[in-house]
């Protein structure tokens, strides 16, 4: 059996989140009715022409500067012209010869690895209308005519299934830090064409392309690619040319079958818009977007990690942007990066998983956990207690300083008064200083008894440090 | 007279355009119950609306089988200005089919006679306008111009056509042929009444990103300003290849009345290399554009439709019977020019072509204001004796008209004689963007001669 | 000259087909055009002309316009021959 080296590229389409469609004014919102969110443009009507709407432009660019492209100095659209039911003018506005962004990379981590991917181009253009099968019939839905989409196109860089959903799973994060898109795939707002080769180390030139279409969940670009590798694998081994074609991924058999011949034979005749005039993107223009850019995930996660963070926390941190940002807001109470870090994931990230709650619903503010963390470091109260009054904060929906003002709660610092509590524990287990005078472990029994005498409230250092004082006096 | 001063009624237009309908097939539809309660400049004025542009409510067809039934839902916004401005339209006119002709013999509705000579065509694609107009059904009626659609039937109809600068008037509306060549402009029967249509319906429109920021200009007064000191050419080539002593003759008459109004006018040479590729060029590129914008017309949302068993064959068996076969000649020659092999040596070129056109023109306009031609080479033809515009003898002479189109430049044909009882226009052509210069220039020369507000038909003087 | 073979392929792709008598007309009018094209490809200078899509410069400026525009589903199949559940309807795509 041949040794094979698996050559994969993917495409990309990402459905923008803005108010509206891209070419037309029409509202961008998911709605189960079909035909509401239509106009005259979005249907191919003769006469319409098209607008642009510059919130589809910024968007597309955040994510062009997010992934290190070159931007062209003007920005410019071409026609895709072909016949389908879900194409009402008959051609697609696209970006064919200049794309918003070009020749950009994406810096993932795979098993602890940084690895640089590297982006052939971005470009923005116009999503199809919906066909739904039923019967005899195509039913036809324009609510997604003339959606903003992104379209972003790897080099063939990817080298096993595994690193292709890496790469996927971090776009898609990057995606939602920048705020530019939902990207759920159970609504089919992040699509996946995936390219699949083979070729021999010995190798000089790529191996023959096939292409799957519209793969419509992560799980299933992993398995359509390992279901393809397979295939051309034992192809290959048998002396079988693989053919150039596009095939669709089965979920059930778990297999890959021929579609029909690659789509690249199919000629698009691309030529200019000559509806929407060049726009010049203006160095300010682009200077602001980039500006007002949010810290993506992997610059994030590099700077918790210089913060002291380990690796798995910063994972847990930076994989929603709302964590992330409400772990920014404890840093900026004041508080120090590990302390928050092990309050948030304790006690935070325990609950949202637990109660299945989203961060964005939470009661508890950061300013509200800052000030809990806050007393536990100036021992005013103990860890034990501050983890109490925020159990109990997010259980009843109450800030936790109040249920701390209204309880009395305090953390016994005074000198005296521990020694007291000490004094009676030790009294109550004489025949336990005899072993520990004779070098056994048993401080941390005479502890213990402290805490619960305490109910947990005593400062613990300095009772450790009375107690062995007490001990040692024995 | 302008027609603000005086105009027919919205009831005799009506009455003299269905009189008429049978003879000249000047409209695809007459409206004879229109409602406008709105007060504008306009108010009470009766026109007529080029088959192309989009009516809501009222069936469009562009002249074609393809769209025989159908009604649109939105309005062009030229039309929705001459709402605005109270005007009474009378009747959507007949067009060669989807603007891509030159003879008004392409409609689907039937051939547009001639008022002048019903044995001869009235050219085209603005067929069904120039006719209302030259009948005196409506004093102005609105047209489509991509190769010179609205100033060769002005030619041939011995009426004023006036294509503004490529975006002074909205496209929104206006059904594609050629996007980055189409214009809307006007038919009228003097140039005064060009200036206050245009002013009525040009401006910037949000919905057509290639149109022009308001230029705050009054077109109807700034026509009557002073022209002496003008600068203007013609172009030798073209002169030397018309034949017709006649033309000639008016066209000279015309230059020495310009001179007389302190107007200069040289001759300029040209490359004839160059003007024999604006023709080729011009149908590659407004084939290419026009079969990608009328791929919407499939029979699948609207238009005919024949059930079939597939979605491609209800489009191929709508397409097959719904297109005439010019246009499906134009068609399988733009998608050829499209094609990947093929873009570099004849699409692009012919983009080539255009932009040195247009840098030649663009240099000759540092020196010059305007350029003066005859509009056509001959009157306009008997239905047998097509003119061939790709042939030798045509094509420097009868093709200049395009240059409009390439550069966008404001052009307007107004009616400068008689040959054989039959009228001829000539051209008069300025900057981008200074339409009020070409029209000026016509307005003034225009006052020289007697064609103004000129009517065929039973109205003729 | 292309035959008409190719000529007929062109045109369904297009999504129509002529008659044997049209073909041959088309085949006629591409020999003068693409006759025509060939002259100008050998035109001086023309390789260094950049292609032209419109007239003049037009730059515009991007805008934020909050206005949404929408038809209602009567409006948008008012010319349709076929709908079903709000939908258009066509023949069962199979791909």
């Amino acid at each position: 059996m041949n040794v094979y080296k698996v050559v994969i590229g993917l495409e990309t389409h990402c459905e923008l989140n803005t108010k509206k469609k891209v070419f037309s004014n029409s509202n961008n919102i998911y709605s189960q009715s079909p035909n509401t969110n239509i106009s005259a443009i979005d249907l191919g009507f003769p006469g319409i022409l098209p607008v642009l709407n510059k919130e589809s432009v910024v968007k597309a660019l955040q994510v062009a500067i997010a992934l290190n492209s070159k931007i062209p100095a003007k920005l410019t659209f071409d026609r895709k012209n072909y016949y389908y039911p879900d194409l009402p003018k008959g051609y697609q506005i696209t970006q064919s010869k200049y794309p918003i962004g070009e020749e950009g990379y994406a810096l993932i981590d795979i098993d602890g690895e940084t690895r640089k991917v590297l982006i052939h181009d971005i470009h923005l253009e116009e999503d199809s209308a919906s066909l739904d099968h039923v019967g005899d019939s195509t039913l036809v839905d324009y609510n997604r005519a003339g959606v903003p989409l992104i379209e972003i196109v790897t080099e063939p860089c990817l080298n096993s299934s595994s690193e292709a959903v890496a790469y996927l799973e971090s776009l898609r994060n990057m995606l939602l830090y920048l705020d530019v898109s939902e990207a759920r795939a159970d609504r089919g707002q992040i699509r996946c064409d995936v390219n699949v080769s083979l070729m021999k180390d010995t190798d000089t030139k790529l191996g023959t392309k096939v292409e799957m279409k519209n793969i419509n969940s992560f799980a299933n670009v992993k398995d359509a690619i390992d279901a393809e590798v397979n295939r051309q694998r034992e192809a290959l081994d048998k002396g079988e040319a693989i053919i150039q074609e596009t095939r669709r991924y089965d979920e059930i058999t778990k297999t890959t079958h021929r579609m029909r011949d690659k789509v690249e034979s199919i000629d698009y005749k691309y030529f200019t818009e000559p509806n929407i005039p060049d726009i010049s993107l203006k160095i300010d223009f682009i200077s602001s977007v980039k500006t007002n850019l949010p810290i993506l995930p992997y610059d994030r996660k590099k700077k918790y990690l210089e913060l002291g963070i380990s690796l798995v926390d910063a994972n847990t941190l930076v994989r929603q942007k709302d964590i992330s940002d409400y772990f920014n807001q404890i840093l900026g109470e004041g508080i120090e990066a590990k302390t928050a870090c092990n309050w948030i994931i304790s006690v935070v990230i325990s609950y949202l998983n637990k109660t299945f709650t989203d961060i964005k619903n939470l009661s508890l503010t950061p300013k509200m956990l800052s000030e809990v963390i806050k007393l536990v470091e100036s021992s005013k109260i103990s860890g034990k207690q501050g983890k109490e009054l925020l159990t109990k904060s997010l259980e009843d929906n109450i800030d936790p300083i109040e249920i701390f003002n209204k309880s009395n709660m305090t953390q016994i610092t005074d000198i005296g008064e521990i020694t007291n509590i000490i004094t009676k524990i030790i009294d109550a287990n004489l025949n336990l200083v005899e072993d520990y005078r004779k070098g056994k472990n048993v401080f941390n029994f005479f502890i213990g008894q402290v805490m619960k005498e305490t109910k947990g409230t005593v400062n613990p250092k300095i009772a450790s440090d009375i107690l062995k004082q007490e001990l040692d006096k024995r | 007279m302008s027609m603000l001063e005086t105009h027919i009624t919205y009831d005799e237009a009506v009455s003299r355009a269905k009189k008429y309908q049978d003879r000249y097939n000047s409209f695809v539809t007459i409206i004879d119950d229109y409602q406008n309660e709105n007060s504008g400049i306009l108010k009470g004025i009766p026109y007529a609306l080029k088959d192309n542009l989009s009516t809501k409510g009222i069936i469009t067809t562009a002249s074609s089988n393809m769209l025989k039934d159908y009604i649109p839902s939105f309005d062009a916004t030229v039309y929705e200005k001459l709402k605005a401005s109270g005007a009474m339209l009378v009747g959507k006119t007949v067009l060669d089919e989807l603007a891509m002709g030159g003879t008004g013999t392409t409609g689907h509705t039937g051939i547009v006679k001639n008022p002048w000579d019903e044995k001869r065509m009235i050219g085209g694609s603005s067929s069904g306008s120039a006719s209302a107009v030259a009948l005196g059904i409506v004093p102005f009626a609105i047209g489509s111009d991509t190769g010179d659609s609205i100033r060769k039937p002005a030619s041939y109809a011995g009426v004023v056509g006036f294509k503004p600068t490529y975006g002074r008037v909205s496209r929104y509306g206006l059904f594609a042929f050629a996007s980055s060549l189409d214009h809307v402009g006007c038919l009228t029967r003097n140039v005064l009444d060009s200036a206050i249509v245009i002013d009525t319906i040009k401006g910037h429109d949000k919905h057509d990103l290639t149109s022009l920021l308001d230029d705050d200009k009054s077109y109807r007064d700034l026509i009557k300003n002073d022209i002496n000191g003008k600068k203007g050419f013609y172009l030798k080539e073209i002169i030397e290849s018309i034949d017709s002593d006649e033309i000639l003759d008016c066209f000279n008459k015309n230059l020495k009345s310009l001179k007389d109004l302190g107007v200069d006018i040289s001759e300029v040479s040209i490359d004839k290399n160059l003007l024999r590729a604006i023709y080729p060029a011009y149908i590659t590129i407004s084939s290419a554009e026009a079969t990608s914008n009328n791929s919407n017309l499939t029979g699948l949302l609207f238009g005919p439709r024949e059930e079939q068993p597939s979605f491609d064959k209800i489009m191929m068996h709508q397409r097959t019977i719904g297109f005439s076969n010019l246009i499906k000649r134009r068609f399988v020659l733009g998608s050829y020019v499209l094609q990947k092999e093929n873009q570099e040596k004849l699409f692009l070129n012919a983009q080539r072509i255009r932009r040195m056109v247009v840098n030649k023109i663009n240099e000759l306009f540092k020196q010059y204001d305007f350029y003066i031609l005859p509009a056509t080479s001959s009157i306009a033809p008997l239905f047998d004796d097509e003119i061939d515009r790709l042939s030798d003898k045509y094509l420097i002479a009868e093709n200049h008209l395009v240059i409009g189109n390439f550069g966008g430049y404001p052009s307007i044909t107004i009616p400068n004689g008689f040959v054989n009882k039959m009228p001829i226009g000539i051209n008069i052509t300025s900057r981008q963007k200074e339409d009020e210069v070409a029209l000026s220039i016509a307005y003034h020369l225009e006052q020289t001669m007697n064609y103004k507000d000129q009517i065929a038909g039973d109205e003729r003087v | 000259m292309i035959e008409v073979d190719k000529l007929k392929t062109y045109a369904n792709k297009l999504m129509f087909d002529m008659s044997n008598e049209e073909y041959l007309v088309l085949q006629k009018e591409f020999d003068t055009i693409l006759k025509h094209m060939d002259i100008i490809d050998n035109l001086e200078g023309i390789d260094f002309v950049e292609p032209m899509t419109f007239p003049f410069d037009i730059d515009i400026d991007l805008i934020d316009d909050d206005t949404i525009e929408s038809l209602s589903v009567e409006e948008a199949f008012r010319n349709a021959k076929s709908t079903r559940n709000n939908r258009l309807q066509v023949p069962k795509v199979v791909s």
